[in-house]
């Protein structure tokens, strides 16, 4: 193979890749990219066979074929590149470059050892806009399992299709997040996939920017989900399993509220945070008299106290909370009020924006600590 | 001062309340088994001897028209915890003796506003919940229980800083805080009959007859009560127990049992936010004697299982002399205040 590109296309596009490849793997070729030359673009690949990453940018190609290249190395060295043109020419075991009087050779690994991009085909498909892809990812798969022991269904991300609207759902079983939205083009009938949600944050990483995603499930089983916008695709194994009845722990109605500056509950809690020490981070709200009061104490550290105006709903009510999950939820709000509704001391809380995204609704549930 | 507020006939009166054709009844709150004892028993009842203890056959007997209503502890609970609203809605420390009765320090007032305080309460609860309290309020913790007994039913009584003594003289040794029947009866045999006369006792006596807290005692017996209100009197230990409609013999029905009863406190435990370090049970036989055995777990819990295994363990080396088992229970102690906890969504 043979071909002639811009330093800053290929640099980009190896980058993406080698943010896919796993540093651990014991499998070589997985350590590497593979480059693939055909009529006037050059498509870059990486894997950890979990999730494929596949990027696509125009040169010129003097000679059609493949190579595979280590992915960290040969980032780093086009990272350290200036802009201008660069030749490629691929081997079996060798790939050399040259770019302004500068020469090397990197080792290579055979191409046709690379895992083959898996089945074409494709089953349902729909399409929403860049934007919301991005947002649902971001307010939804931080709150889901980080933990191994519990599984790999809680450490996906739940993409809930019925006709054209996507629910997106996260949970580690303590603290749930909910995002809907209308899609641009939906589904026939209904669709549930779970996603594994570092999958989600690559895709988003790599999709989010553009304007409609297309979304496409592979295989006979449906087994894949494909993710792609121009010439990026992304292409991921779901999580085969079952996923909790969230529709059961969301309350279907509340009897207390509170609307509260998100900003300054942010501020208060972190503050308190720091006194509440490791005692599962408790804090304490009280809400009486239109006031908030954020409470927490450790025999180590001390006492705080804070106080904020609210504008309060229905009877009063003390609640303590794992600040760090309180405060992480209030992170992904992105309006200047949250309301936090309530149905007790041991039940469930919701917290939502006051002013959810355009064309969105966003939902968390935050069961609360017994003190 | 202190008041001591005790809701009158507590179970019997929730359930007259709540069903007017029993007002003006002998009426006795018990449950349904063969050996079912009165909870609580109606003023109406209490001429022919019916009261709290009395086994409900004997009750039936000596009042063939008694009304008998099966408990319903959750509203006696719920009632409860109305009343101690009431009790603690001034700020005043508030020490529960049980779900009917408590102590409340008024403060440092006039022995006149004390009462007037009181009454205020008495008449809050009436309103509120549709029970009524007898009140007694005094310097200290045990003339005011004597004088909230001595009102009942519906009644208030205060006495005036000073008149202590006077006031416990004549009154039965037997009401002196601490002297059950037992030490009764070996007093009566010295011829201390009175609470006058435990006050009138000189030092070396008084120690030789109640040892080292002879001296604490007579200053009761004098009217110098200076026990304070202890507000949320913490929780020591927790336990449960099941008087078994007939004995048994079966090891496998004894263990369901236990198994119910480890969930119960569990859920108690888990309440409360406590964990428990010591698991005991508590078995009478069939001929009335008691046998107790516990353990101490090296991890403190809150977990049914865990409990439930410790007593098992504690049944298996309990002796029961080939008898059969009459009542089984089981306690949880040495109880600590336990971690916060995360809370699960499924």
């Amino acid at each position: 193979m043979k071909f002639t590109c811009n330093t800053k296309d290929i640099s980009g596009a190896v980058g993406a890749a080698s943010k896919v490849v796993n540093a651990h793997t014991t499998v070589p070729i997985l350590s590497n990219v593979l480059l693939t030359a055909e009529e006037g673009k050059i498509s870059v690949r990486a894997t950890d066979l979990e999730l494929t990453l596949q990027h696509a940018f125009p040169a010129q190609v003097a000679e059609g074929g493949s190579v595979t290249i280590p992915a960290k190395l040969f980032s780093s060295y086009l990272g350290n590149l200036q802009a201008g043109l660069l030749e490629l020419t691929g081997t079996p075991t060798r790939a050399s470059v040259k770019c302004e009087r500068s020469n090397y050779d990197f080792h290579a690994l055979p191409a046709d050892e690379y895992p083959p991009l898996p089945a074409a085909q494709r089953g349902q498909n729909f399409k929403l806009a860049g934007k919301r892809f991005r947002e649902g990812v971001n307010a939804t798969i931080f709150a889901a399992s980080s933990e191994e022991a519990r599984g790999a269904v809680l450490m996906g991300t739940l993409l809930e299709l019925e006709g054209d609207s996507l629910t997106m759902v996260a949970t580690d079983g303590y603290r749930l997040a909910r995002y809907q939205t209308t899609l641009e083009s939906g589904v026939s009938g209904a669709e549930r996939y779970i996603v594994p949600s570092r999958a989600l944050s690559e895709a988003s990483r790599n999709l989010g920017g553009t304007e409609s995603v297309e979304v496409a499930a592979l295989g006979a089983q449906s087994n894949q989900l494909a993710f792609g916008a121009g010439d990026t695709s992304i292409v991921v194994r779901l999580v085969d399993g079952q996923y909790p009845n969230y529709g059961q722990v969301i309350p279907a109605k509340f009897d207390r509220s509170i609307t509260v500056n998100t900003a300054s509950l942010i501020s208060s809690l972190r503050r308190a945070e720091l006194v509440a020490g490791d005692r599962a981070s408790m804090v304490k709200l009280a809400v009486s008299n239109q006031t908030l009061i954020v409470t927490a104490s450790s025999d180590v550290s001390g006492n705080a106290y804070e106080e904020l105006e609210v504008e309060q709903t229905g009877e009063d009510l003390t609640i303590a909370f794992n600040a760090r999950y309180l405060v992480e939820i209030l992170n992904h709000i992105d309006s200047a009020q949250t309301v936090l509704e309530f149905l007790g001391p041991l039940s469930p809380a919701a917290i939502r924006p006051v002013e959810p995204p355009e064309g969105a609704q966003q939902l968390y549930v935050l069961m609360p600590l017994r003190q | 001062m202190i008041s001591h507020f005790d809701v009158d006939a507590f179970y019997a009166s929730v359930e007259i309340r709540d069903n007017p054709t029993l007002r003006g009844k002998p009426v006795a709150v018990a449950g349904s088994s063969r050996r079912a004892v009165v909870l609580t028993a109606s003023y109406e009842a209490r001429p022919f001897g019916v009261k709290s203890a009395v086994p409900l056959y004997k009750a039936l007997q000596a009042c063939p028209q008694l009304v008998v209503v099966p408990p319903n502890m959750q509203k006696y609970r719920d009632v409860s915890r109305e009343i101690f609203r009431i009790f603690e809605s001034r700020g005043h420390k508030v020490q529960g003796l049980s779900m009917d009765e408590a102590f409340v320090d008024l403060g440092s007032v006039s022995p006149e506003e004390a009462a007037r305080l009181a009454q205020t309460i008495r008449d809050e609860i009436l309103t509120a919940v549709g029970l009524t309290v007898s009140a007694g309020v005094a310097t200290g913790k045990m003339v005011a229980k004597i004088l909230s007994d001595s009102c009942k039913p519906n009644g208030l009584h205060m006495l005036r800083p000073g008149e202590e003594a006077a006031f416990l003289a004549p009154r039965p040794v037997g009401r002196l805080w601490g002297v059950g029947p037992k030490t009764q009866t070996r007093l009566q045999e010295r011829g201390i009959t009175t609470i006058g006369d435990v006050a009138a006792l000189p030092d070396d006596q008084c120690k030789a007859i109640f040892g080292s807290w002879g001296l604490e005692l007579r200053e009761l017996a004098r009217g110098n009560d200076t026990r304070p209100v202890e507000a949320d009197r913490e929780t020591k230990s927790i336990s449960t127990e099941e008087t078994f409609e007939y004995d048994v013999r079966d090891q496998r029905r004894l263990r369901e049992v236990l198994r119910e009863q480890a969930i119960e406190l569990a859920q108690k435990l888990e309440r409360e936010g406590l964990c428990a370090c010591t698991i005991g049970i508590k078995i009478k036989r069939s001929d009335f004697t008691i046998v107790a055995r516990q353990t101490n777990l090296a991890e403190p819990t809150a977990e049914a299982r865990r409990i439930y295994y410790a007593a098992v363990h504690c049944l298996r080396r309990a002796d029961l002399s080939n008898k059969a088992v009459r009542l089984l229970g089981t306690r949880v102690a040495s109880l600590i205040v336990g971690e916060p906890r995360q809370q699960s969504l499924f």
